[in-house]
């Protein structure tokens, strides 16, 4: 409750905190989880305890205002992890702490007001409710917490303008497309003013074209919000799109942590790699990372490009003069250099 | 579900060992020492008996018991309170607002042609003067399917939510719903007597399962993301429940009130046995009367209900499907605004003028040319000429070549084969757990002293479940490759399926006479649409890619229905006729109103002479043949079942 009233003025630094969060489903829990520590394969596990280990031992933090992604594939655990967040799903072990608060031990009644003005989600196949009409889809959230009725319309039909939705507030969900079905289970989410939105692949139903317009206008939103968002994809691209940093998952486990461009540029094994394989990377990776040290011996001639500067506008450069570039930092100091053949190196695999 | 190891080991047994099981078992009997004929009649435990001395002390103690004092006797008043106060209503409002009430309601919901068609359906209960008799059947049948309601959908929506609820109620579901109707009657009588509440209470139990059923099914399917958002709103358990699952169960629901209705209706009439009058008293008696003109009218006032009712409770579903706020609701509001005044203004100006009676000089009947035609198909349908033609001949060949011979096999050759034989047919058809039961089944029924009986009851089953594949399966797979035939067929079943088994039992009369035949013929009728339409279903949903595929090899026409369709469709074909086997045992049991003897007649028997321990001896024994009958064919359809991957 007390969370709520701090509300958009001075979000939490740290709204999300997971430490060793495992789930497993099965009756057998401890051997499972004692086999996942010896790296015993899932379905061995399986097979041994009838367990499935969907999540094991994620730890992670979310900070205030950030698109936090989590991005594996399916059956990699990640629909689970995200369920784990809200409690929809009991964690097996592990610490959650929202805003705080422990999720944990957190009694039925914290746990309905935390819902209820904290964290909202947004679902895979909408989750909407058939049998509503689009506006009270949208003021379900409202509804629910005792909202008079005049209230709660009147913030329904701000959001549903707010998502672009303006004249379809008396239509069944039924009557409308998937994209715009996504945009009213987003109105439905943002209705409640929370801190914190659980994204789970909300996109992946949606065709492709209406899918990029969709992630546009989410960091649009987020322009304006500044939410703290868990957004869960199965599409790297996606991941790299909207996440200011990204978790990988694999098997249940998070495999790496880092920002779009870490991830890219140092990939933590095989299987991170793989999913950066297609990525155009001039568009990811920034000078800072692709650079040679500076050695004060240097002669360099051209103007210098800033650290932050993507690749994809140093390269034209880089291939036409075909000599190394300077590279300064936010200062106006040299810090580095690119060297042609290490940005190569860096463009077409390592 | 069943193990790997079971499968492979030959899951479907061929059906030669059932050839060689009846030469072999015929064989035994030469063998068998003689005198082992039917099972024998000394070794009858008198279950009976005491079952009337229970009664007998029942009746006389009941005044003192208190769970008569303090519960049955002020429910039963309560009840029929309710039921009379309804009665009364509906016979003081004066007739022809009814018949403009009810085609108001139709008119709104099907278009004016469904609204005057309901008119005149109305009509035809007022002036055929079975006005009374119709009341009476609707209020007891709206009574029992309000307490089904009220019933069964909190326990559906308790089932739905705790898995434990619901793990031990669906057995129960099952059998309820495998049972003949008849025999609901039969405890009933034991603790209630002959009354209306009684019947009332029959009705209730037997439809109350379709209810629980599609309100725990339209509660579970829920979508799981439709809860999980619920539940990220912070809803309470309760909010849940009223905002999220119960109005997404509510199409569902209503498809189980529609199932309700019919069921209800469907025992209303059989209920007629036990004091339920109305239409049913009047179709009984005019067939105990032979008079069949009579019977036709009052069936016929009894299919039309059934007719109008499934109509009015199907618009209900779609309405509640359509989410009911799709009309355009200022309009429909007035629409009914209007009717209602319209109609209250009428029923004012009938009461003042008094003039509420439907005139007696302009009723009709039609009974009297009825009673001709029937006549008429007796001196003439019966048989043409010398010729081996007419009803009669047929009938003749049937007893001969079928249900006399079969009969006389299974009851006064050597039990022991035929026990034996049952067996062997539970192995054959689903595997070994199903043997026990169904010997010692067997035996019980023995034990009952129903032996001769239930295998005459066993025998006509047979016959006209043969007589309906061998009709229904041919229609099926033809309506399965012309549209047209579908289309056509559809309504037909339909009303077959829509009129309450009783019913049938009249026209057949007009054509056979009574016996056992005429039982048979109208089983057929009442039974085939299950096996044609599930024949039709199973070969149509057969992939069209696996269909495409064996084209492209250059099979026939018959190739592909054999090698393919056929086999594909099986699960399905035999979900149909486990379906049939049920319903003809239900129709053959109430046959025994038409001369159909065999435990039918014996438990009307018990009814109508109070005789309750013999109706308990064969109702005990009509569920066990049920029983066993239904897990023999649904073993059988599961054999067919393609192996499933998620198994194991």
């Amino acid at each position: 409750m007390a969370a709520s009233e701090e509300h958009s003025n001075s979000p939490s630094d740290r709204p999300i905190l997971a430490s060793g969060v495992w789930k497993v489903f099965g009756k057998r829990v401890a051997d499972a989880m004692a086999m996942a520590r010896d790296k015993v394969d899932q379905s061995e596990i399986l097979a041994r305890s009838g367990c499935v280990v969907a999540v094991q031992d994620a730890t992670f933090e979310v900070n205030g205002g950030e698109i936090f992604v989590v991005m594996g594939l399916s059956g990699s655990g990640k629909s689970t992890l995200i369920r784990c967040l809200s409690r929809l799903v009991d964690a097996t072990a592990g610490r959650i702490v929202i805003n705080g608060h422990d999720l944990g031990d957190m009694p039925e009644l914290e746990l309905r007001e935390l819902r209820r003005h904290t964290i909202s989600m947004v679902f895979q196949n909408y989750g909407l409710f058939p049998h509503r009409r689009v506006i009270d889809n949208v003021a379900f959230g409202l509804e629910v917490r005792g909202a008079a009725r005049e209230d709660r319309y009147r913030k329904a039909e701000e959001m549903i303008e707010l998502v672009g939705l303006d004249g379809w507030a008396s239509n069944y969900p039924e009557q409308l497309s998937g994209g715009m079905k996504q945009r009213v289970g987003l109105a439905r989410a943002l209705a409640v003013d929370p801190e914190i939105l659980l994204f789970d692949e909300p996109f992946s139903a949606l065709d492709p074209l209406i899918r990029r317009d969709m992630q546009d206008e989410l960091l649009g939103l987020q322009e304006r919000l500044r939410c703290t968002m868990v957004f869960i994809t199965h599409d790297f691209s996606e991941a790299l799109k909207l996440g200011d940093r990204i978790a990988i998952m694999r098997s249940g486990a998070i495999v790496q942590v880092g920002t779009p461009e870490e991830i890219v540029a140092h990939p933590a094994d095989h299987y991170v790699r793989d999913f950066t394989v297609d990525v155009p990377r001039h568009k990811v990776l920034s000078a800072g990372t692709v650079m040679a040290p500076f050695s004060p011996d240097m002669v360099l001639e051209g103007e210098p490009v800033a650290v932050s500067a993507r690749l994809e506008a140093i390269l034209p450069r880089l291939l036409t003069e075909g000599r190394p570039v300077p590279v300064v930092d936010e200062r106006g100091r040299r810090c580095g250099v690119l060297e042609p053949a290490v940005v190569s190196r860096y463009l077409w695999r390592q | 579900m069943t193990s790997l190891t079971v499968r492979s080991a030959g899951r479907r047994r061929p059906i030669a060992y059932l050839g060689g099981a009846v030469l072999l078992l015929a064989g035994l009997i030469m063998f068998l020492p003689e005198g082992i004929g039917a099972f024998p009649p000394e070794w009858d435990v008198g279950f009976g008996p005491a079952v009337n001395e229970v009664q007998q002390w029942w009746i006389s103690n009941r005044r003192d018991l208190g769970v008569y004092l303090y519960f049955f006797d002020p429910l039963s008043d309560s009840i029929d309170w309710l039921l009379r106060a309804f009665e009364n209503l509906l016979i003081a409002i004066p007739w022809y607002v009814h018949v403009a009430g009810v085609g108001v309601v139709f008119g709104r919901w099907l278009g004016i042609a469904g609204g005057l068609a309901a008119g005149a359906g109305m009509l035809y209960f007022v002036a055929l003067g079975l006005w009374e008799q119709s009341v009476q059947t609707f209020s007891l049948m709206t009574v029992a399917v309000a307490l089904a309601v009220a019933i069964g959908v909190p326990v559906g929506v308790l089932a739905a939510r705790s898995d434990r609820v619901y793990r031990v109620l669906r057995p129960v579901l099952d059998s309820m719903q495998t049972l003949p109707a008849f025999v609901y009657l039969i405890p009933v009588l034991l603790f209630f007597g002959v009354a209306r509440v009684p019947s009332l209470i029959a009705t209730v139990i037997y439809a109350l399962p379709p209810v629980i059923r599609l309100t725990n099914l339209g509660i579970r399917q829920v979508p799981t993301e439709s809860l999980e958002a619920g539940l990220m709103f912070g809803s309470t358990s309760g909010q849940l429940l009223r905002k999220v699952q119960v109005p997404q169960a509510v199409p569902s629901i209503l498809a189980g009130v529609n199932q309700t209705i019919m069921m209800a209706l469907s025992i209303v009439v059989i209920a007629a046995m036990i004091g339920a009058g109305g239409l049913g008293q009047e179709v009984l008696l005019a067939l105990r009367h032979q008079e069949v003109g009579r019977a036709v009218e009052a069936g016929m006032a009894i299919v039309l209900m059934a007719v109008m009712l499934d109509r009015f409770s199907h618009s209900l579903v779609s309405q509640g499907r359509m989410g009911g706020a799709h009309h355009t609701e200022g309009l429909s509001y007035r629409y009914w605004w209007i009717a209602g005044g319209v109609l209250a203004a009428l029923a004012i100006a009938g009461w003042t003028i008094g003039w509420t009676d439907y005139p007696t000089a302009l009723q009709f009947s039609y009974a009297a040319p009825i009673d001709g035609a029937v006549d008429w198909a007796r001196d003439n349908l019966y048989q043409l000429g010398n010729l081996p033609v007419g009803t009669g001949p047929f009938s003749d060949f049937l007893t001969t070549y079928g249900t006399r011979p079969m009969r006389l096999y299974l009851s006064e050759e050597a039990w022991p084969v035929v026990v034996l034989f049952f067996g062997f047919i539970a192995w054959w058809a689903s595997g070994k757990k199903l043997v026990l039961g169904a010997v010692v089944g067997t035996i019980v029924i023995g034990l009952l002293g129903m032996w001769t009986l239930t295998m005459d009851t066993l025998s006509q089953t047979v016959v006209a479940v043969l007589m309906a594949i061998v009709i229904g399966l041919p229609l099926g797979v033809a309506a399965s490759r012309r549209d047209w035939l579908e289309r056509g067929m559809r309504p037909v079943l339909d009303t077959l399926q829509t009129i309450p088994s009783f019913c049938f039992l009249v026209p057949v009369v007009i054509l056979f006479n009574v016996g056992r035949i005429p039982g048979i013929i109208a089983s057929v009728l009442y039974a085939i649409p299950p096996v044609i339409r599930l024949t039709n279903l199973g070969i149509r949903s057969v992939d069209s890619e696996i269909v495409e595929a064996s084209e492209s090899f250059g099979v026939t026409r018959r190739q592909k229905l054999w090698k393919l369709q056929l086999p594909l469709a099986m699960p399905t074909v035999l979900a149909g006729i486990n379906q049939t086997v049920m319903l003809v045992l239900a129709m053959v049991v109430i046959a025994g109103l038409v001369g159909g003897a065999g435990l039918g007649l014996e438990a009307v028997k018990g009814l109508a002479r109070s005789d309750t321990g013999l109706g308990f001896e064969a109702g005990a024994s009509i569920v066990i043949l049920a029983m066993i009958l239904d897990r023999i064919t649904q073993g059988w359809a599961a054999r067919f079942q393609p192996p499933s991957s998620d198994g194991g």
